[in-house]
């Protein structure tokens, strides 16, 4: 199993994010803190039987929080529940809040994996969606991190950001490449309810067009290629063997536990989300009650579309006699128009039982996974 | 006074707008037929299809009771469509009654269908009873609007009513005119019973229910009834009037307007137009019906979901029910599977039915381009009537060919004149005669083929003259014709439920701006989609939707997959909404569109 931990602060909001997250105040940070630990307490005989092997701090940003909190974070976790031996351990961290006394922390914690928001490395992009980060900074985290040995060390950039360009894209991954084991490239959604939608809405902004934005796609897969990157996954590129472990488990579909606020899990084909209101969080925990708001027990066909569209997502694929087991039903047969369809336009292969996407036609996966579900 | 002298039936005659059924309203709200609270802004618009464009549709009667000089006289009303598609149906309430109506917006003067209208109801030796409407608009022109209605129809306008029937101002003197110039019904009470019906409906309590004038003799429950056309006889379970509400009565006597329901179970039993009277005492000769309303405008419909084909067919059945002027026969498409050929009386009829079908039944559905029926002989001499362009005979094969023609008569203030008949030579129409109605407007008279005017020539012609102008029309015949069939090719595969039969010389224009459009409405794939207009294996036009290049949902973590999942199962309706055609996804909108190509 996974187990997901939300640290819901920021220093400040970016203008393109909808995750939950709040200003960060000591006074909450160690409400929260306390409330994770009695949530811990209150989920951990149910998950006694499960063997975690990843743990990943998310946010929000994580390395905002300070004063031992992540140290006494992690000795809760790893006094409460099963482990495996070379568990993978990510924090999330920002460029503009890491610090080495937080560094040597989170090496003392067991932290053993580094997820460091880039997003650009062009000041004025930067700055255009609000996200107070220069690039200056990017180079000090980096600094940092080499300097206290970190060896598996991803870096998250954004495709299609306004005032960028593939240029400016591709420089930022080029420089990035030597420094990291693992980068994350992934579009930029614009999503309602952000400032950043509200800017473009009013024509202050023009984000990338569509057809720079799949052509930089192209460019970002091929460069990281030639540097001996694999693609693992749709907008995850890794060295070899420095894939992430806790991600490749939303993705096959493994079982993980979320704990904080709006945390996510997914469990005996269950999956619930916790509120995303810091007092209701709080309330919840305080009354010893699960802070549980919304969950779904998924239908077969439920499963049988997150199977197709998680997998997909993947390198490896969808494997076919994997699928026909789990859902006693003929995968290729019962899609065979489709199947026949995609292949005369050259979108997919079939190989050794197992069903992918053509690398050239990654970023058309919505489409193609739309055809088979 | 006898019974027969205190009844007065009549009906209502307008130009569409001009305020027929506000009138209406204020006639019943004025005689307390319906309690003001009850109005309900144009009460005899029964359908919700009616109130919201403003147009009356179905033929719907009321009975009122109104006190002149101290005696009460039954006042019935039977209100006509105002929409050229439905001109039959006027003729159908006009030989229910002794009177019209005539009404005349006072800022607008006669208009093409005030003129259609009324020359039905003279035709139909009918008593005209002049009104002049709106009045309170700053427009009004009354003295010009009567001299209108003396010039150019004959009617003498000395005793016209001055109303608004918006304001209510004047209601009385009309129903007064009723009373005073309006004859009564000169039936014989003891005949046998004579009975016209022009309308029916079915009613899931009642069967069908027809509606009648009683023009000799009288019915009441437990008489037998023969209908002398289907020569079938029903027991009587209910007769009455409308209230317009229909309320049973004990009997229903000569001059009279009401129903009579009779349990049957198929209104193609209670056929518009026949008569009725007793089995055991009929009458001779049967009243003189109608003419059947004949089909104009012909569409494919289609179920989105081709599962729904019989829920269509159903839904189809039940509409027939309350209108005998729709048509409908089983057809099959390559692209669009089982669905049915529908004839309707125009456009509107036909807008009005598909509306119907999405809003009452919840279908989902996609309709053909219109078409007319066009008339084609092969080398075999033999007659083929095409409806559908899937029926057209290969070119090699035809002979003689030809289209359906109107004639059509435009009023339009002279600014617009020029206008006008540029759109009408632009529509191939033949120009006839032009006539000066006053100073001011003229009346344009043409003979156009039909299927210039099956899309958007309303439209157009309310556009050019913001909103002045008014038309009519009327079938007239045939005539010889260059006709093509133009076809639309997906992606390389022709489909079939997108072509359509054009004249020769319109056919460039219309395989462009077909390709232009379905280039517009048609959503990027995964390969690119080539979209030609092909005459007989010529390509005329083309243009080409690039493949789509990008289309991802860019991260997926683990609180990322309900809301993708979530997005997924939407887009995958949102499939389900297009038809796929071949290997191309249409969305049901491309349709629609195509029906409203601007040329």
């Amino acid at each position: 199993m996974a187990l997901y931990i939300h640290i819901p602060f920021c220093n400040k909001k970016c203008d393109y994010c909808d995750f939950v997250s709040y200003p960060l105040g000591t006074g909450c940070m160690k409400n929260y803190l306390t409330a994770l630990i009695k949530e811990i307490d209150l989920v951990k005989q149910t998950y006694s039987n499960q063997t975690f092997s990843t743990i990943f701090i998310g946010g929000g940003t994580p390395s905002v929080l300070f004063g031992g909190f992540i140290k006494q974070l992690s000795q809760k976790i790893f006094s409460s529940f099963k482990f495996c031996k070379n568990v993978e351990f990510t924090i999330e961290v920002n460029p503009s809040s890491l610090t080495e006394e937080k560094l040597i922390e989170y090496k003392s914690a067991g932290i053993n994996r580094i997820s460091l928001g880039v997003q650009s490395l062009d000041d004025k992009v930067l700055k255009s969606v609000g996200r107070n980060q220069t690039k200056q900074d990017v180079l000090n985290a980096l600094k940092l991190i080499e300097k206290h040995n970190f060896k598996n060390v991803n870096a998250d950039v954004i495709i299609g950001l306004p005032n960028s360009s593939k240029k400016s894209v591709l420089n930022t991954i080029k420089f990035l490449i030597p420094h990291t084991t693992h980068i994350s490239a992934y579009g930029l959604q614009i999503e309602e309810n952000t400032p950043l939608y509200k800017n473009i809405k009013q024509g202050k902004l023009s984000p990338m067009p569509e057809d720079e934005i799949a052509s930089t796609f192209l460019s970002v897969s091929k460069t990281l290629k030639n540097a001996g990157f694999n693609q693992y996954e749709i907008s995850n590129f890794s060295r070899p063997k420095f894939e992430c472990k806790h991600n490749q488990k939303y993705w096959n579909g493994s079982y993980y536990l979320g704990l904080g606020i709006a945390a996510h899990s997914y469990f005996n084909n269950k999956r619930f989300c916790n509120s995303s209101n810091f007092n209701n969080y709080l309330e919840k925990i305080n009354a010893n009650t699960l802070p549980i708001e919304t969950e779904e027990v998924l239908t077969k066909q439920q499963q049988i579309e997150e199977f197709i569209m998680l997998s997909l997502r993947t390198q490896k694929g969808l494997n076919i006699a994997q699928f026909n087991k789990k859902f006693k039903q003929n995968f290729l047969q019962s899609r065979k128009n489709s199947i026949k369809n995609l292949k005369k336009l050259n979108l997919i292969d079939i190989k050794n039982n197992n069903l992918t996407i053509k690398p050239s036609k990654i970023y058309l996966s919505n489409a193609i996974i739309l055809e088979l579900i | 006074m006898t019974r027969q002298e205190k009844i007065r039936n009549f009906c209502i005659v307008a130009h569409i707008d001009h305020g027929k059924s506000t009138l209406a309203d204020r006639l019943m709200e004025t005689t307390n037929t319906v309690a003001k609270r009850d109005m309900e802004e144009q009460l005899l618009d029964s359908m919700d299809i009616e109130r919201e464009r403003g147009i009356t549709i179905k033929l719907t009667p009321a009975t009122m009771k109104y006190n002149y000089e101290g005696e009460e006289y039954t006042l019935n009303l039977i209100d006509t469509p105002g929409h050229v598609d439905f001109s039959y149906e006027v003729s159908r309430s006009l030989a229910a009654c002794e009177g019209a109506i005539l009404v005349v917006d006072a800022s607008q003067g006669v208009q093409a269908q005030t003129l259609a209208n009324v020359y039905l109801a003279l035709d139909a030796n009918l008593e005209i009873v002049p009104v002049i409407n709106k009045i309170d608009l700053p427009s009004a022109d009354i003295k010009g609007t009567k001299k209108e209605i003396e010039d150019v129809i004959g009617i003498p306008c000395d005793n016209a009513c001055e109303i608004s029937a918006k304001t209510g101002l004047n209601i009385t003197s009309v129903l007064d005119a009723i009373v005073k110039y309006i004859p009564c019904p000169k039936g014989e009470e003891n005949r046998p019973l004579k009975a016209l019906i022009f309308d029916s409906y079915y009613d899931s309590y009642k069967g069908a229910v027809s509606m009648v004038r009683i023009f000799d003799g009288s019915v009441k429950v437990g008489d037998e009834i023969l209908f002398m056309q289907t020569q079938k006889s029903f027991v009587v379970t209910e007769v009455g009037i409308y209230k317009p509400q229909a309320c049973p009565t004990e009997i229903l006597q000569a001059g009279e307007v009401g129903y009579i329901a009779a349990s049957i179970k198929n209104v193609s039993d209670t056929k518009v137009g026949d008569t009725i009277t007793l089995k055991n005492n009929p009458i001779e000769k049967a009243l003189e019906g109608y003419k059947e309303a004949t089909s104009v405008v012909f569409c494919g419909i289609f179920p989105l979901d081709g599962d729904k084909y019989q829920e269509l067919n159903d839904a189809l059945e039940k509409l027939k029910l309350n209108d005998a002027s729709l048509h409908f026969t089983k057809e099959t498409s390559l692209a669009l599977g089982h669905g049915f050929r529908c004839g309707f009386l125009g456009l509107l009829h036909m807008e009005i039915i598909t509306e119907r079908l999405e809003r009452e039944f919840g279908l989902d559905i996609i309709t053909t381009s219109p078409s007319v029926e066009y008339k084609i002989w092969d080398n075999k001499n033999k007659e083929h009537d095409v409806t559908n362009p899937s029926e057209m005979p290969p070119m090699a094969n035809i002979t003689k060919m030809e289209e359906p023609v109107v004639k059509m008569e435009i009023i339009t203030p002279k600014d617009y004149l020029g206008g006008i008949m540029d759109l009408c030579a632009d529509r191939r129409g033949m120009y006839l005669d032009m006539q000066y109605i006053d100073a001011n407007r003229t009346k344009l008279i043409y003979t156009m083929p039909l299927n210039e005017i099956v899309y958007d020539f309303f439209d157009k012609i309310k556009s050019l003259s913001k909103g002045y102008a008014s038309m009519d029309y009327e079938l007239n015949g045939y005539q010889e014709s260059d006709l093509v069939k133009l076809d639309i090719l997906l992606n390389g595969e022709i489909c079939d439920a997108l072509s359509i039969i054009v004249h020769k010389d319109k056919a460039y224009a219309r395989g462009r701006a077909l390709c232009e459009k379905l280039k517009m409405v048609i959503p990027r794939h995964l390969f690119e989609i080539p979209i030609q207009a092909v005459i007989g294996g010529k390509v005329i036009a083309r243009e080409t939707i690039s493949a789509m290049r990008k289309d991802v949902l860019a991260k997926c973590y683990g609180g990322d997959v309900t809301r993708k999942r979530k997005l997924l199962e939407k887009q995958k309706e949102g499939k389900k909404r297009m038809r796929r055609l071949g290997s191309v996804d249409l969305p049901s909108e491309a349709f629609v569109t195509i029906l409203k190509l601007d040329d």
